[in-house]
């Protein structure tokens, strides 16, 4: 087997294949991609048995055949040769031979049959949604997932689907952040996936601004994504997502209405001497007033005023700052609105006049 | 430098505060006189007969016949205590409760605020006295060990301050009993060594310590040097919070056991929530009529301050554990694991609450809240009541 291709044909898919293999590996294979050639088409697949992602590029080769390759070594060789070098790689017994201008490598392989492969779900369902819409959907969001929480159903992101539209919701317990799009899918009862941690920040990466379309595919325990050039396999968390909507406040309560970009530069400078470990901040109001106060164990304490609009009652709530920033830095509008009941229950943010991307924040006790 | 406080006589004087007519009159606080029960505490006119604590409340009766007896209101107790409690925390946030009664307090933090030790020793008395009409006894030292003997030394009402010094001067005539850890056997064994006072063990080599008491020498010979490095832990560092009880007679029903056992479970846990305080890990403790004692711990999912959780898992591991028709002499049990709930996830709330857990919340929330106002009896699981109405009707004398 023979083939040649250049640098920069192969450098983009390469390195996105290569991205979901994981550092360490239960078995030697699953640190190699594999490689398959066949009329004219090189397929690259890399995964760690709960992702895979799959890509192929046009090549000069008329030859076919398939080999697994380490795929740390062969991306690093690969992005290390000069711009738009022209790569050959020739397999022979069980070693693969890369030469490029007077640059010789030679990489052990192990044999393509023994990959293990994700493939061949058994679909009962799929729909479209452009580039764009997934990956604001999946942005807006994604910084709200658990990470490594015994509760495993929340160390992923759940995708709602239903014929109105593409919901995303992501919490760890304290937070949580939900996406709507508005879309017509041909589903007549909802449906809930939850994607796993690793595969969304997989699927964001592969996504750009155009609106070419994604096809996502479901079937009972895996969701396919296919891109022009290049597919994603993910497993599914098996396992129930709580109740979100039990959880979001309505649009009513206390309300004000503040500029985001000045409520996030003065929260963030506030959040400069709170606790680096907890990160609690208390925020009082008063009319047209709050006030953001924090302290950390040095006795150090920074305060803010920022001017709002609020019409109500004066009180007293305190929360992680972290998760306010990031709820604030994801609002894409010009002003946040902030909705409260009192110091025990949630806070929910969202830009004025959009609604959907939501943000509810747990208060802490201070 | 840090202060020892001991209330005087302290359940006798909260009778006596409680009840007027009692002044002046004997008056011992103590267990059931037909049971195991013995006295928790005899006040100064009681003592005069030999009456003391410790001593089974039948001798008691004997040897002071004309005493005012007392079942122990412990709720009350504990009200009081709550209060001198609310006292110290005036002055210190270094607290290190020994019992209802009595105290280690950090004041190294102080000084600035409040005075020098003795100034502040002498303003919580002071306090205690004027606030609550109670007297307390105070020792104000440099270490643990001499401050609670200095407590002690000029009691009731007495204030010891043992400056840096004169430590040395204060240790050396003080008998070998006063040391910490000298019983009936290593007193016997400084007895036929002939060595009777604290300066006369600071004379003794170390080898010497080492060959008759072992690895425990090296230790007298420290006290006795007034080195004692341990410092003031209070209970918000504390790495276990628990609770037993000893029977009054040893006990088979496992009714009874379980009711006892919640009745722990309940106390601990509203002693973490007091303190805001989760732990990850239950213990058990069993101590059987021979004295052999049981320990078995089990790990929560997650570190908890839910009394039912709690009270689950340790009745789980007492099962493990029992063999029905076991006769217990002491049932305990406690929490460790407190540092493993970082602060900032009890303290941050969550989203998700499970509604079984909220429910748990609920029921806490309510009973410590009454706990607090109407004492611990006011309010308890029914299982919990059980173990005294039960062990009651066994110690009934029997009609003839």
């Amino acid at each position: 087997m023979k083939l040649s291709f250049s640098r920069e044909t192969i450098l983009k898919p390469l390195q996105i294949v290569s991205g979901v293999v994981e550092k360490r590996q239960t078995s030697p294979i699953l640190s190699n991609l594999l490689l398959q050639v066949s009329s004219g088409k090189l397929s690259l697949t890399g995964t760690d048995l709960e992702v895979q992602m799959f890509a192929t590029v046009d090549i000069d080769s008329s030859d076919s055949g398939e080999i697994t390759l380490p795929a740390r070594k062969f991306v690093d060789i690969c992005k290390s040769l000069p711009d738009n070098a022209q790569i050959q790689l020739s397999i022979d017994a069980d070693k693969a031979l890369i030469k490029s201008g007077r640059s010789r490598f030679s990489l052990t392989t192990l044999p393509a049959n023994e990959y293990p492969s994700l493939d061949n779900i058994e679909s009962n369902f799929s729909f479209e949604v452009s580039q764009n819409q997934l990956k604001r959907l999946i942005e807006q969001t994604q910084f709200s997932m658990a990470q490594q929480d015994v509760r495993y159903y929340l160390n992923g992101m759940l995708f709602e689907i239903s014929a109105n539209g593409l919901n995303t919701v992501a919490t760890d317990g304290h937070r949580l952040a939900i996406s709507h799009q508005e879309m017509a899918i041909n589903i007549t009862e909802t449906r809930q996936i939850i994607i796993p941690r690793k595969g969304v920040l997989e699927i964001v990466r592969l996504l750009d601004d155009s609106d070419t379309p994604v096809i996502v595919t479901l079937s009972s325990n895996h969701v396919r994504l296919q891109l022009p050039d290049v597919s994603f396999i993910s497993k599914l968390i098996d396992g129930k997502f709580p109740d979100y909507q039990q959880v979001i406040p309505r649009l009513d309560g206390t309300r004000i209405i503040c500029s985001r970009a000045l409520l996030h530069q003065a929260f963030s400078r506030a959040s400069i001497l709170s606790n680096e470990k907890y990160r609690g901040m208390r925020i009082s109001f008063s009319e047209n007033l709050i006030r953001a106060t924090v302290h950390n164990p040095e006795q150090e304490e920074a305060e803010e005023e920022i001017e709002v609009e609020y019409h109500g009652e004066e009180f007293e709530i305190g929360f992680n700052v972290s998760y306010l920033l990031d709820a604030l830095n994801a609002v894409k509008t010009e002003d946040a609105e902030l909705y409260f009941t009192d110091s025990n229950h949630s806070c929910l943010i969202c830009g004025v006049g959009d609604v959907k991307s939501r943000y509810v924040v747990m208060p802490m006790r201070l | 430098m840090l202060i020892h406080i001991d209330m005087d006589e302290f359940f006798a004087a909260v009778e006596t505060l409680d009840h007027p007519e009692l002044a002046g009159k004997a008056v011992i606080v103590g267990g059931n006189p037909q049971g195991r029960g013995v006295v928790s505490t005899a006040n100064y006119a009681a003592r005069r007969f030999g009456v003391h604590s410790a001593m089974p409340m039948a001798q008691a009766i004997r040897l002071c016949p004309q005493a005012v007896v007392r079942r122990g209101r412990m709720a009350r107790y504990q009200e009081i205590s709550s209060q001198i409690h609310a006292i110290f925390a005036r002055y210190t946030p270094e607290i290190e409760p020994l019992s209802l009664d009595e105290a280690f307090l950090g004041i190294s933090g102080s000084e600035k605020l409040f005075g020098s030790p003795v100034q502040i020793g002498r303003r919580i008395k002071q306090d205690i006295q004027t606030e609550l009409g109670l007297i307390a006894s105070v020792g104000v030292a440099p270490t643990k060990f001499i401050a609670k003997i200095a407590s002690d030394l000029d009691k009731p009402d007495g204030f010891v301050f043992v400056a840096p010094e004169q430590v040395q001067d204060f240790l050396d005539p003080l008998p070998v009993a006063r040391l910490w850890g000298v019983g009936k056997v290593t007193g016997a064994v400084f007895e036929r060594l002939g060595i009777r006072t604290i300066g006369q063990v600071r004379q003794q080599s170390p080898q010497l310590m080492q060959r008759y008491f072992g690895n425990m020498g090296a230790h007298l010979l420290e006290l006795a040097n007034g080195i004692d490095p341990r410092p003031v832990v209070s209970e918000r560092q504390a790495k276990s919070i628990s609770n037993e009880t000893t029977f009054p007679i040893d006990v088979v029903d496992a009714e009874v056991l379980r009711a006892k056992l919640m009745g722990l479970c309940e106390q601990v846990s509203g002693r973490l929530r007091q303190q805001g305080l989760k732990g990850r890990t239950v213990q058990l403790k069993l101590r059987y009529p021979d004295f052999q004692t049981l320990s078995r711990a089990r790990r929560l999912p997650q570190a908890s301050d839910h009394t039912d959780e709690i009270w689950q898992t340790c009745w789980q591991l007492f099962r493990d554990n029992w063999r029905a028709g076991q006769a217990i002499r002491l049932i305990g049990m406690g929490m460790s694991g407190l540092d493993e709930a970082a602060p900032a996830t009890s303290r941050q709330a969550d989203l998700f609450t499970a509604p079984q857990k909220q429910h748990l919340q609920v029921i806490d929330t309510i009973t410590d809240d009454i706990q607090s106002r109407y004492g611990h009896h006011a309010l308890q699981r029914g299982t919990s009541l059980r173990s005294q109405r039960t062990l009651s009707e066994k110690l009934k004398p029997k009609a003839k």
